[in-house]
């Protein structure tokens, strides 16, 4: 590794992507709970209510992590975002479909109205938190752009060269290394969105509601810790092939990560690329599973502060486990390693990353400064009891 | 023009406008807001605390959309225009990154305090809440009015080819962030969502006035409605002259089509009406008023030259290239021309409302006008975009120099994603349904809560 600003970018974007998993993250785990364990409509509004007042300041961390990777790495957030447009436009679609459920659904009293936002939180918070999983396996499984100016184009950048709508299914389909890697981990994200779910459910609400809460998070952790050691393996065997070695400069990678890479490569692929640095995977890849089989151990006893940390560190410990395996990719093209997006070619400027870096270090601690204020004063306990006293008070009360 | 072009422009306009009818009322609405909720600390009578209750969850209901409709763009970019996302990310990603960081975070965040922390923080973080999250929604789009600033006038950058090609560097940041279109435009920006809210206040309180609902309360938030509104639409007259002052400056072709200029002339006018035939490139009528306006406008001077669209037409084609780079005169010109128009109304309905508002409830002429103008800013609001944004065309950077061949400049048509029209198509259409059907519920909700009587007095005992 080396220390440079793009890699610093690199370790940002990290940092991000882990701050709006464990914080949107449990977002869409109560979102799916939300279709399973409420018996009733006030049961609805007290799962509602649990995440009422902090989702909006927990889905800013996906719009930063997008802006900063346009800012960062302009030409990985062009490719990708066009590349998997319609991916991406179905994940835009419930996340809009959430935004309003939460606002617009109690506001109304009629069954209907009530039912059609309720399918609308419970489908907005499931597919992202399925495709999420499916994003970040295909990117680390390789998708099959190429780096247009290697064939002369100085404008288009980096083009995905599949058309719609092989590209859209190619994302699921088992039968490509991406898409196969795609659903591996889209899956495992799902389950773990519904375990860190539970945890919040446990830290913030009372009543037979969790007790439900954790009963499912039982029934799914081992197959959690099952899928999670499965990405793992199947990420040990992931290899690229190098289309012409003679463009390997295309990368601009410097010379000591060049080198790094030499050891991998086997005539004209590169095996084991996602696992360059095993000692530490491994150790991030037990050590998340322990976080999983202590929350098992901190549901059972309620504590939902502890619980939550343990969720919170598989989130943390399973990205950096990947972001250690891409690193300095961070497309790799499954068309020839040779196109692929790094973090050198695709970085914006050193100027730039310079002027970014110092906002990030002023404002990111500042934010999750602020954010963790307003959390704690947001941590009283919710109940069923509580909300109805609350909502015969004041009928117009502000509550979801 | 290339199909995948023409719907992806037709996305972005459909979202654009989508989000603009939400953003501006959360602009001048956080203000508002705050304001009354520090009236209630301050004074800590009750009938502030029911103002503020009143008006915020009209607030909140807006919110909501503006956030979804928000996403959507931010991911837009990349999504339709990646040949213009790597051409122009190491400038305009920047904007949007802090954007999130400065104000994003402090406007939802804080938003939560406001809606949930009644009776629940402390008064002092209370108000500090309501205060933040007007602060943060202003500095959003200071930030995203800095991005589109630069497209209008891309100036701190230069060309450069990288690795993957072609490419806009940054190459002062402090030129990205004093850029003058980009400082007039956040002024002019927000300067209308506080005349929108005024409006919008004013109306609903119109609306409860006639029918002599709590009339106390809706006189005083009509009050402080006619302050604000005043203050902000007579500002809004002197920002939006300086505003097209900067823009002649730079955009040429922009305000010759704002005014259908054909030809160039020495000392021109500025008319009230005109309807221009494209094809032959005249105006088909034109109600001019006194000769020399639009160059004393511009340049201080009843006589300066002002150059017609035909002979930019020829010049740019002499630097540029062939092609056309005459935007569409007569949406240019009409939008500019009702915008301008209903500015100087909205001076006129605050001084009105000034001086009616001692018998405010008895005026029913008045007070239905107030409710008949709750459309208009919005309509004004989007004239102001469509002028800006298809005035710019055919670029989508509009060269920083356009006398000089080098600047940094990228065309519209250029700068779009390489996708399938299907692809587009899909996306644009179900796009369009869903707001449809969302700013219809959500209009039906505001319609609810806004003529909702709030608790009568004896009641707020609690
Ligand atoms: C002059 C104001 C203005 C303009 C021109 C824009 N926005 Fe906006 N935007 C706002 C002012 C605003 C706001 C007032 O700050 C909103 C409205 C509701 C809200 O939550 O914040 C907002 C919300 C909002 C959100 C959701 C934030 C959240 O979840 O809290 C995003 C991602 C964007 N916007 C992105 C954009 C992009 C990419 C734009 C350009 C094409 C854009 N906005 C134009
Ligand atoms: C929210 C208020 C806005 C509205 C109502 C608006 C309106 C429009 C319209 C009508 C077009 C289509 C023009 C045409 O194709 O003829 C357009 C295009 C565009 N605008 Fe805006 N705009 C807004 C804000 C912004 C901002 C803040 C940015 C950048 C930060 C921006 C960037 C663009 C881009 C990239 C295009 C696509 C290229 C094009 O068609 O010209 N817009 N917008
Ligand atoms: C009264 C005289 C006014 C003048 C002379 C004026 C002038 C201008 C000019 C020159 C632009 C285009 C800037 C560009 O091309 O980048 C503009 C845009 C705009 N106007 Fe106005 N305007 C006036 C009133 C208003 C009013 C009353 C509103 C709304 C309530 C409004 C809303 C807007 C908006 C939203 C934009 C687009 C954003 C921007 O470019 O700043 N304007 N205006």
């Amino acid at each position: 590794m080396n220390f440079d600003l793009q890699t610093i970018w690199f370790i940002l974007i990290g940092v991000l992507l882990i701050a709006y998993l464990i914080t949107d993250g449990f977002d869409f785990g109560v979102g799916i709970l939300y279709g399973f364990i409420p018996k009733n409509d006030i049961e609805k509004r007290v799962l509602l209510n649990s995440v009422g007042p902090v989702w909006d300041g927990n889905e800013v961390w996906l719009i930063t992590a997008g802006a900063a990777v346009f800012a960062a790495f302009p030409e990985a957030y062009a490719a990708l975002f066009s590349g998997l447009y319609i991916a991406l436009f179905i994940v835009l679609v419930c996340l809009i479909f959430r935004a309003c459920a939460f606002e617009f659904r109690s506001k109304e009293p009629s069954p209907g109205w009530r039912n059609f936002w309720d399918k609308a939180l419970f489908i907005g918070s499931a597919l992202p938190a399925l495709l999420i999983g499916v994003a970040i396996g295909n990117v680390l499984g390789g998708l099959p752009i190429i780096n247009s100016a290697i064939y002369g184009d100085y404008l288009s950048g980096f083009v995905y060269t599949e058309k719609f709508p092989i590209n859209f299914l190619n994302l699921i389909n088992p039968f490509t290394q991406h898409g196969f890697y795609g659903l591996l981990i889209g899956i495992a994200g799902f389950i773990f969105f519904i375990l860190h779910g539970v945890s919040w459910l446990v830290w913030k609400v009372e009543g037979k509601l969790v007790d439900r809460a954790i009963n499912i998070a039982k029934k799914l952790i081992l197959p959690f810790i099952v899928l999670f050691i499965l990405c793992a393996i199947v990420g040990y065997g992931i290899s690229f092939k190098i289309g012409d070695p003679s463009k390997l400069s295309y990368l601009a990678l410097p010379n000591n990560l060049l080198e790094s890479l030499k050891p991998y490569i086997h005539g004209n692929t590169i095996v084991h690329a996602l696992f360059r640095f095993p000692t530490i995977q491994t150790i991030l890849i037990v050590l998340a599973i322990i976080c999983t089989l202590l929350f098992y151990r901190h549901i059972s006893t309620r504590n939902g502060k502890c619980a939550f940390a343990d969720t919170a560190l598989i989130a943390a410990l399973g990205t950096l486990a990947g972001a250690f395996g891409a690193y300095p990719l961070l497309v790799p093209s499954s068309i020839g390693i040779e196109h692929s997006i790094t973090v050198y070619n695709g970085s914006a400027s050193t100027l730039t990353l310079t002027v970014m870096l110092l906002a990030a270090l002023i404002f990111v601690p500042i934010v999750i400064a602020y954010q963790t204020w307003v959390y704690k004063m947001f941590l009283y306990k919710i109940s069923v009891e509580e909300l109805e006293k609350e909502l015969k008070a004041e009928p117009d009360a502000e509550a979801y | 023009m290339d199909l995948v072009v023409t719907l992806s422009r037709l996305q972005f306009a459909m979202t654009a406008f989508f989000h603009f009818i939400f953003v501006p009322m959360t602009l001048g609405m956080s203000v508002l807001v705050a304001i009354m909720v520090t009236l209630y600390y301050k004074t800590g009578k009750e009938i502030y605390k029911r103002m503020a209750k009143f008006w915020t969850k009209l607030f909140a209901i807006n919110f909501a959309l503006g956030v979804a409709t928000g996403i959507v763009h931010e991911f837009e970019f990349g999504m339709n225009w990646s040949v213009y996302s790597r051409f122009v990310g190491d400038i305009f990603g920047a904007p949007l990154a802090f954007e999130g960081l400065m104000a994003f975070f402090l406007e939802s965040i804080f938003m939560g305090v406001l809606l949930f922390g009644w009776d629940r923080v402390p008064k002092k973080i209370h108000t500090l809440s309501a205060w933040l999250v007007a602060i943060g929604s202003n500095i959003s789009a200071f930030w995203i009015l800095v991005a589109n600033g630069w497209m209008q006038h891309p100036v701190g950058a230069k060309l450069a080819v990288g690795p993957a090609g072609k490419k806009a560097v940054l190459t002062n940041f402090f030129d990205i962030i004093l850029n003058p279109v980009a400082d007039t435009k956040f002024m002019h920006t927000i300067t209308a969502g506080f005349i929108l809210s005024a409006i919008f206040v004013l109306g609903v309180s119109a609306y409860h006035l006639l029918k002599k609902n709590a009339v106390e309360m809706f006189k005083k938030s009509a009050y402080i409605a006619i302050i604000f509104g005043l203050i902000s639409s007579l500002g809004e007259l002197i920002i939006g002259h300086m505003h097209t002052v900067e823009i002649a400056k730079v955009q040429p072709t922009k305000i010759a089509a704002a005014e259908a200029l054909w030809e160039t002339q020495k000392g021109p006018t500025i008319s009230l009406a005109a309807w221009a035939d494209e094809k032959a490139q005249k105006n088909v009528f034109e109600i001019p008023t006194i000769p020399g306006l639009l160059s004393l406008m511009l340049y201080t001077d009843p006589n300066a030259k002002v150059e017609g669209l035909k002979d930019l037409q020829k010049k740019f084609e002499k630097i540029w290239g062939p092609g056309n780079y005459i935007p569409p005169v007569n949406l240019t010109y009409w939008s500019f021309h009702i915008m301008v128009f209903l500015g100087s109304f909205f001076v006129l309905l605050f001084l009105l409302a000034l001086l009616k508002y001692k018998d405010l409830e008895n005026c029913h002429w008045f007070l239905k006008l107030a409710i008949i103008s709750i459309p208009l800013p919005y309509i004004a609001s989007w004239f102001g975009w469509a002028f800006a944004e298809v005035g710019r065309q055919p670029w989508i950077v509009y060269p920083a120099n356009w006398q000089d061949p080098n600047s940094v400049a990228l065309k519209t048509a250029e700068a779009v994603s390489k996708l399938t029209s299907v692809e587009v198509l899909i996306s644009y259409i179900v796009f369009l349904v869903i707001f449809t059907g969302l700013a219809i519920a959500d209009f039906y909700l505001l319609a609810k809560y806004a003529s909702k009587v709030p608790q009568a007095d004896e009641k707020e005992s609690y």
